[in-house]
């Protein structure tokens, strides 16, 4: 048994890891064919129809506008996803810390555990003028509001995370007489950490969103000003282009987050069904 | 078999007549929570058990074997009566590494390599890097899971995951291994097959084992001694001396000494039920 037993887990191992290039095609390859069905629709349809530029712009003016000054709004782009990346880490941090507090302490999570909940549900937009406000012009205060936005959704999620052990396992630990070190780092943050990437997504979205809200508040530079100045003077594919920076900005943070949470989490369910899937 | 350092010296051993576990008077009443009335869980145990004595524990459902097993554990405090194991309180023994503990549900950590869960206790307890992993190369080997070393908990089946958390609890080689219903969700054949390993294994090294069980049948053929214990609150009514004689194979269930023990059991076993 011993020796024929060790192959078929070899295989699966194998078949898993050279599978990948092939999962990789699998999982780009339907939403690149459904971009360029769209977009051929789309360039069609306003062709067709004689759709005007401010109302609808087509893919290829989008793409002229991107080309044109592709140059500036790059730059507009970077100086987003600088912010974004900025404030998503100062904000998942702290909140990572918030979270381990509360998951520690009772008194302190019975205390503020309402505040932080009734904190999550502001409104940016309602929330980004008076951090804009405290914080002064510039890069500083769009990286406030968008650690302001990750702050409360890490928060949450470490706390259930470091609560969502398994108690038969905690027993394994205090039999073997491990210290509370000991039973955080190698028991409940491994634990916690499918909750601490549910958290971490949600957080890549708010900072992308964040960061161009606080931007259309008060900036000269980023997508967000680029937005408002381009609807202000109605150079909608200058607009249109801005908002495909935006979008593409959102996805690559997004896959970076989900691949480093699948190389830090391959054991997790989710992750294995999205394996065999 | 190089064991695993101890912090400190045991004054139980060398003494030779020193029950290594030793139950006096011990009491357990549950708290109720919120208005419910406080539950009696054990009554008056008095248990001695010896150096590398097998004792099985048998008795109706909610009759405080998991709890009896959590004192001796130090996983909770008892309300009355003292326990005891290598003379120590049951903290000591726990903090020393001399109590194992297998749980019904093997509980691996799923983020770790089988290797790196059989070797969990030896690293919580600073023993370096290449001599744990070689302490649980052996005890998987020992347990027949040779081969699956690098494999992940969820890769395995049922009986296999139990089998990495035994070694695991043997990884600090303990002289107390307390088991609660460890086969309970298995399988009669891998049953079988797993009984037959542990009584090889108990046999050659020497554990005190206490091995809670539903299965008079499983407790005969494993024990030198089977506890049965009566419906809450709950109390050791008989203590059953096994007399078979050793090494024991499946094939000692089939003779009439096993069949007789077999059906004493049983019928203390109902009187505990309160069936007459
Ligand atoms: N943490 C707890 N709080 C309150 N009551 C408890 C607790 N744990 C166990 N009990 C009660 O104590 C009694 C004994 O429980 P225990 O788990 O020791 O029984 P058991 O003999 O192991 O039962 P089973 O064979 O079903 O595993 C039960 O009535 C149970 O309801
Ligand atoms: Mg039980």
């Amino acid at each position: 048994m011993t020796r024929t037993s060790s192959t078929p887990i070899d295989t699966r191992e194998r078949g898993w890891a050279g599978g990948r290039l092939g999962a990789a095609l699998g999982v780009l390859l339907p939403p690149l064919a459904a971009f360029v069905v769209m977009a051929g629709v789309w360039e069609a349809a306003v062709l067709l129809f004689e759709i005007p530029a401010y109302i609808l712009p087509a893919p290829s003016r989008i793409w002229v506008s991107l080309i044109k000054d592709g140059g500036s709004i790059l730059g507009h782009t970077g100086i987003t996803l600088f912010e974004a990346v900025a404030g998503f880490t100062i904000g998942s941090c702290l909140g990572a810390l918030l979270g381990i507090a509360f998951a520690y302490s009772r008194i302190l999570a019975r205390g503020l555990l309402p505040y932080v909940i009734a904190a999550n549900t502001i409104p940016v937009v309602a929330i980004a003028p008076i951090i804009i406000l405290w914080f002064g012009h510039g890069i500083p205060s769009k990286i406030a509001v968008t650690a302001f936005l990750s702050f409360f959704p890490l928060a949450l999620n470490m706390m259930k995370g470091l609560q969502s052990y398994d108690h038969t396992v905690m027993d394994v630990f205090h039999v073997a007489a491990a210290s509370p070190w000991q039973r955080f780092a190698k028991m409940r943050l491994p634990s916690s950490l499918p909750y601490v990437f549910v958290g971490l997504k949600l957080n890549v979205t708010f900072s992308v969103i964040g960061a161009i809200i606080a931007e259309f508040v008060q900036a000269d530079r980023g997508l967000g000003f680029v937005i408002m100045t381009a609807y202000r003077t109605l150079n909608m594919p200058r607009l249109w282009a801005a908002m495909l920076m935006s979008a593409i900005i959102g996805i690559l943070f997004f896959a970076l987050v989900a691949l480093i949470e699948r190389l830090l989490i391959p054991w997790h369910s989710s992750m294995r069904d999205r394996v065999r899937g | 078999m190089a064991g695993a350092e101890r912090p400190s010296p045991s004054p139980g051993e060398g003494s030779g007549r020193q029950a290594q576990v030793l139950c006096e008077d011990l009491q357990v009443v549950y708290p109720g929570e919120q208005g419910a009335k406080p539950v009696h869980a054990l009554q008056d145990i008095n248990l001695e058990v010896d150096e590398g004595q097998f004792i099985s524990l048998i008795g109706p459902s909610g009759c405080g074997k998991s709890t009896l097993l959590r004192v001796l554990a130090d996983l909770i405090t008892p309300t009355g009566g003292t326990a005891r194991i290598n003379d120590h309180p049951p903290r000591t023994a726990r903090l020393n590494r001399e109590v194992g503990f297998v749980f019904q549900d093997a509980a691996l950590l799923e983020w770790r390599r089988v290797l790196a869960n059989v070797a969990l206790p030896l690293e919580l307890q600073g023993v370096p890097r290449a001599e744990r992993q070689a302490r649980a190369r052996e005890l998987i080997e020992l347990v027949g899971l040779k081969g699956f070393e690098r494999s992940y908990p969820r890769q395995l089946s049922g009986g296999m995951r139990q089998r990495a958390a035994i070694a695991r609890a043997m990884s600090t080689s303990p002289k107390v291994m307390l088991m609660d219903e460890p086969f309970g969700a298995l399988d009669q054949i891998t049953r079988d097959r797993l009984n037959l390993e542990l009584l090889e294994l108990s046999q050659r090294q020497r554990m005190t084992v206490l091995f809670v069980t539903h299965s008079i049948r499983e407790a005969v053929l494993l024990s030198d001694r089977v506890a049965v214990m009566s419906a809450r609150p709950g109390r050791i009514i008989k203590l059953l001396e096994i007399d078979l004689p050793r090494p024991r194979t499946l094939e000692s269930r089939e003779t009439d000494a096993f069949e007789r023990l077999a059906r004493t059991g049983v019928h203390v076993l109902e009187e505990g039920f309160g069936v007459s």
